[in-house]
């Protein structure tokens, strides 16, 4: 440790920092431009200087770069300082106009005009250097340089070309204090809301703000690191140094007595009902996109608003989109009702907006669900009952002049109408997970016409499979809401304690087995079992039926070509010899 | 060396400076003239003739010295080699119209030491200039040439030749005179980082205008440096070394390729230096000529192939120096003294010099001097001796006014301080510096603020913009100098630059903005009421300032004397001057440009400046 005063404060801080870091320690504040923790200190700007004093000796020396030495006095602000300190800034303040830093400096050193020549009012860049320190020393790409000498000194990529090296980053342009750096996105990504961009999240970040592990994650596709093999700033700022750029994906084997399949749903892709004009209107947003629009996490901290930065004036919420249609789902998705209400709900809450809601049937089932709709009847939402054919921006009125027009046959006046929104909510429906088939098949599930998981019994065996061990819970199984999800996953937690806790099942009597003298081998019955419960023992060149897995069925049985397969306890001379004795009688 | 018992023993040796200043003023065409009639006169038996280094007196040149008696000759041309090779060389007779004769003196003074501008000169770094050819090898050790390195590789430890430096006294020759042994010291005490790789570099990036004593060093006696860059190698453990030089140096370069070769040739460089066990080698990197790639963390960003900008100290080089190895960097003068130190030992160098400034320093003397060139002179000598022994005073009996020393970011001494005793301490007390050992010599023509505005020219030019400072401080400077000679100064800007002058010296990362203020500092200093009369009087007191000079012409001398000749109207380039042939011509003065050209066209002296 070493000892040393500032500005008459005692402080003492680890061998190896600098003035500017134990200055931080005692909440001395001292002004920097070309600085940045995590870039190697360059001491260009000399905005930063001190006046230090050891042994006798008294310098001007930069705070960013000078290490602590023992018994160093630090004068921050004194009259030899500032003189220099505002002189330097004074002299910024010629060079770059436009640069917002420097004019805030300025202010705070009581300087109001620069007495020097001003070359360009528009320049922003001082000439710091952390866009090309941060070029070269952490995205290790070296794309930019200075070029020229003294006052004709830029930053320039070579021969002032767009160069190969860039990696496109845009480390630079966050790096710079001042703006001077700006780029362009020229591939469009889809932008939402315009005052904060839904577009490119940071390389680390935590997914969603209820993911569990509540962790942060690196993306390996974005983070400058996986491209250049430089930059881990992350490490350097991290004290706990938890981070690890060196792991890989890894597959565990782990061994269960029992599974629980909650593979949940995802949302219908709006996508496919083009008459809606999702993706192609800007307005036109999924119920999930809207979700995370009004949480208090999301872009716009909560606040509704249309891709402009406005408010919408009326937005028109669209139930079954995806459900009850023969031509995508047939089912109802159980939750559109409910969720929908409860938008109809926050936007009248957050704004002035007409509300407008268009359903087919309002299915308000579970407790306390229709005392909501009925308060919302209250609040003034105006339910329409009717599918919506299709949403257009084609105005045929002033009334519809720049806004969503939304065609609907209401049902209830019997003729069709045209209602002018700012916003469309799509009730999205929900579907199967995406790898929903695979896991059938790894599993050994059934699916239901629905193509959701079939449970063994719908009524005595709801959170069962036909494969004994597997269990379902939630939205796999069928659509459901949360309520329903969590009392489904608590029956099938307990029915898989309780087959883990007795540690054995009893199998089924009737097995089939395989006589290996009569099995030529022929493997039919290995692809017809449809319980996977027989597999080819290639070394005896004949089938095996695993009794764990068979449930009985006789398929094998049946088909076996050569009578090699047998029932237990159903052999046909068991059944010859019963036909015989009702003969005797 | 057996070679050179096999060599001939010639009865007259011709000396020509090679130098570079000789070089462009014909001494090939010289040398191969000398040749000629060498052969002509069947001399080619009897007369060597040999090219040396730089010899100093480049005023004079090209030269030629006689060896043996040192008869000096000077400003010789081709035609007037036909003469002195018959008369000389055939019959013995020196040729006095082509030797040297002083200033407002008549007879020649035919040898070279009892010349003036050698006789208070002490040689040491310069020791062997004008005897050898700095291309053979031989003729160095001849002269008592790598006895050192002998000496500091088999008969002393590394430590002992670090006491030996540190004992003598010798600092740094580029300008900031750091003590060599001290910095040698820390070079072998730097703990290496991996591995027990350290590095020396030879900083032969000389970029004053008007200096070039670390050019002839390397041209005349290249195997001077190579030699004390072995002993310093030895002395802190390094196995690599650079030799720095400017592109611009390509007879440098080559002489310097040469020794190298031939020292490796010899094993003086390369593996087991003189079957010691000691390994060494020396490579050259040419430099692109930025001035400020002579501060040495900016020399060694250009060696690592990097942007040359400097970055700030500690850690020093000799901590974490190139490729972040403890480095060993002095300048060509520094190492070229390092070998004599060794050889004749501490105590003797010591002695030379003053109490803080030991042994002796090479300064360039140009501009107004008589005696432009290259002279060595023990330190703590004074200015005066210096330019008026030496040097030979200011041509055309004008007044001294001030000499600049220490290059663009040095100052200015007035001619109240010729006195001043030539130590690093005394230079920098007056605001100059010793810097590499320019010296710029200015008469009573010479504007001030002109010279301020000239040297801050070039450290705007030169500086690498890194720091704000001086980037933006030599800039702004500059911008207002220039305003003063155009006569648009007021009295604000006068504190304003003072003001800069301080805050630029003070708060810059290198030393080239801390020193780039100087000439404005001394100036302000010594010659304040120059820069008062151009703000407050408009007028430039040397005429210098052109935008300042009013020029009128006296009509009665312009009629009387030159009768009207007219010369001046019809060399008018803005058709400013009124008046016929045989009339009295008078200036337009709103027409004026003033250019002066009427002025110097005028042979009866009626144009007038004010």
């Amino acid at each position: 440790m070493v000892n040393l005063t500032i500005d008459g404060k005692k402080v003492q801080i680890e061998e190896g920092k600098t003035i500017l870091q134990a200055a931080a320690k005692c909440e001395i504040k001292i002004p920097t431009l070309c600085y940045h923790p995590v870039v190697e200190a360059y001491g260009a700007c000399r905005v930063c200087m001190v006046e230090v004093t050891v042994r006798g000796k008294t310098d001007l020396v930069t705070a960013c770069n000078t290490k602590v030495q023992e018994g160093l006095d630090v004068q921050t602000g004194s009259e030899r300082v500032l003189k220099a300190r505002r002189l330097n800034v004074e002299m910024l303040m010629a060079r770059a106009p436009a640069a917002e830093p420097v004019q805030e400096l300025a202010k705070a050193l009581g300087i109001e005009k620069t007495r020097f020549e001003i070359k360009d009012p528009q320049e922003k860049c001082i000439l710091c250097g952390l866009c090309v320190r941060a070029c070269e020393t952490i995205v290790g790409a070296s794309a930019i340089s200075f070029i020229e000498r003294g006052t004709e000194r830029k930053v320039m990529p070579p021969f002032g070309e767009p160069s190969e090296a860039c990696i496109g980053c845009t480390a630079c342009a966050y790096f710079c204090p001042t703006g001077a750096i700006t780029y362009e996105d020229k591939y469009g990504r889809k932008v939402i809301h315009t005052e904060l961009h839904l577009g490119p999240t940071t390389a680390i970040r935590v997914p969603i703000r209820q993911a569990v592990p509540m962790v942060p994650l690196i993306d390996t596709e974005a983070c400058i690191h996986f491209k250049t093999g430089e930059c881990k700033v992350c490490t350097k700022v991290c004290d706990r140094e938890a981070i690890n750029h060196d792991m890989q994906d890894e597959t565990l084997e782990v061994e269960v007595g029992t599974i629980i399949l909650a593979s949940g749903f995802k949302p219908f892709d709006a996508k496919r009902i083009p008459a809606y004009g999702y993706g192609h209107f800007p307005n036109v947003i999924t119920a999930l996109e809207f979700e995370r629009l009004v949480n208090a996490s999301g872009p716009t901290g909560g606040k509704i608003k249309l891709a402009d930065g406005t408010e919408p004036k009326a937005v028109g919420i669209i139930h079954c989109v995806g459900s009850r249609d023969e031509n995508y789902n047939e089912y109802c998705s159980r939750v559109c009702c409910m969720y929908s209400l409860k938008f109809a709900h926050l936007i009248k809450e957050k704004t002035s907006a007409d509300v407008y809601d268009f359903y087919i049937d309002m299915r308000c089932f579970g407790k306390g669900y229709e005392e909501f709709y009925h308060r919302l009847l209250h609040e003034g939402t105006k339910f329409i009952r009717g599918r919506v054919s299709d949403i257009t921006d084609m105005a045929m009125t002033q009334r519809e002049e720049g806004k969503l027009i939304i065609r609907v046959e209401d049902t209830l006046l019997g003729t069709v109408r045209r209602i002018p929104v700012d916003m469309v909510i799509l009730a999205t429906g929900l579907e199967p997970s995406i790898d929903h088939n695979q896991l059938a098949k790894i599993f050994n599930i059934s699916c239901s016409q629905d193509t959701f998981f079939l449970e063994r019994h719908p009524k005595l065996a709801p959170v069962s499979t036909f494969s004994d061990g597997i269990y379902l819970a939630g939205a796999c199984q069928a659509p459901r809401d949360i309520p329903d999800t969590v009392a489904q996953a608590g029956g099938a937690a307990a029915e898989a304690l309780a087959l883990a806790d007795k540690g054995t099942f009893a199998l089924e009597p009737v097995t089939a087995e395989i006589d290996e003298d009569l099995c030529a081998g022929c493997q039919l019955c290995v692809n017809l079992c449809p319980f996977t419960a027989i597999t080819y023992d290639k070394e005896k060149g004949i089938s095996v039926v695993n009794d764990a897995l068979c449930k009985g069925c006789g398929t094998c049985v049946a088909a076996c070509p050569s009578g090699a397969s047998h029932q237990k306890h159903f052999r046909d001379s068991q059944i010859f010899a019963e036909i015989e004795g009702i003969f005797v009688v | 060396m057996a070679e050179m018992a096999k060599e001939k023993a010639y009865r007259i040796h011709l000396m020509v400076c090679a130098g570079t200043g000789c070089v462009s003023n014909n001494a090939f065409g010289i040398k191969a003239a000398l040749e000629r009639e060498v052969k002509k006169q069947g001399l080619e038996n009897e007369v060597l003739i040999v090219t040396t280094g730089c010899n100093g007196f480049c005023e004079r040149g090209p030269l030629l010295v006689v060896q043996p008696g040192s008869i000096f000759y000077q400003q010789l041309t081709e035609k007037d080699i036909p003469h002195l090779v018959e008369e000389h060389f055939l019959k013995g007779r020196p040729v006095k119209k082509l030797m040297y004769t002083p200033p407002k003196e008549k007879t020649p003074v035919p040898v070279l030491s009892d010349i003036d501008f050698f006789k208070k000169q002490v040689l040491i770094a310069l020791r062997n200039r004008g005897l050898i050819d700095p291309e053979k090898i031989d003729e160095y050790i001849a002269r008592d040439g790598y006895k050192a390195v002998a000496k500091a590789l088999t008969e002393m430890a590394p430590e002992q030749v670090i006491t030996e430096i540190a004992n003598s006294g010798l600092r740094g020759r580029g300008g900031a005179g750091f003590p060599t042994g001290l910095k040698w010291q820390m070079v072998r005490n730097a703990p290496a980082s991996n591995g027990s790789l350290k590095y020396l570099i030879c900083n032969g990036d000389e970029g004053d205008p008007g200096a070039f004593m670390d050019r002839s060093i390397l041209e005349a006696d290249p195997h001077s440096v190579i030699e004390g860059m072995v002993i310093g190698a030895r002395a802190v453990g390094a196995s690599e070394g650079f030799v720095y030089v400017r592109n611009e140096y390509p007879l440098a370069i080559k002489r310097m390729n040469i020794a190298i070769e031939q020292a490796r040739d010899y094993g003086l460089l390369g593996n087991n230096i003189l079957g010691t066990g000691f390994d060494f080698d020396i490579k050259i990197v040419r430099g692109a000529g930025a001035f400020v790639c002579g501060e040495e963390t900016a020399l060694i960003a250009s060696v690592e192939g990097r942007l040359g900008e400097p970055r700030t100290r500690p850690p020093y080089p000799a901590q974490s120096g190139l490729w972040e190895k403890p480095t060993l960097i002095n300048n060509v003068e520094t190492w070229a003294n390092v070998p004599i130190i060794i050889d004749r030992g501490a105590k003797w160098y010591a002695s030379i010099g003053t109490l803080t400034s030991k042994g002796t320093k090479v300064f360039s003397l140009v501009g107004k001097i008589n005696n432009t060139g290259l002279v060595e002179v023990p330190m703590g000598i004074a200015l005066r001796e210096i330019i008026y022994d030496i040097g030979g005073g200011i041509p055309g009996g004008k007044e001294f006014k001030a000499v600049q020393t220490g290059g663009p970011s040095g100052g200015c001494i007035p001619k109240e301080q010729l006195d001043l005793p030539i130590d690093y301490e005394s230079l920098t007390a007056a605001g100059s510096m010793m810097g590499s050992g320019g010296m710029v010599v200015m008469d009573e023509d010479t504007c001030m603020v002109d010279v301020a505005r000239y040297f801050l020219t070039f450290t705007k030019d030169e500086s690498c913009g890194k720091c704000t400072p001086c980037r933006e401080g030599t800039k702004a400077m500059l911008d207002i100098i220039t305003r003063i000679t155009e006569g648009k100064g007021t009295e604000e800007d006068l504190t304003l630059l003072e003001d800069m002058a301080h805050a630029v010296k003070d708060s810059s990362l290198c030393g080239l903005g801390k020193t780039a203020p100087n000439p404005v500092l001394t100036t302000l200093r010594y010659f304040r009421n120059e820069y008062e009369a151009h703000i407050r009087d408009r007028k430039c007191p040397a005429h210098v300032c052109r935008q300042l000079n009013v020029y009128t012409i006296d009509e009665n001398r312009c009629l009387t004397v030159g009768k009207g000749c007219d010369l001046c109207r019809r060399n008018c380039a803005s058709d400013a001057i009124r008046g016929a042939k045989n009339e009295a011509h008078r200036i337009v003065q709103e027409k004026c440009i003033k250019c002066g050209v009427c002025y110097d066209v005028c042979n009866f002296g009626a144009v007038k400046v004010d």
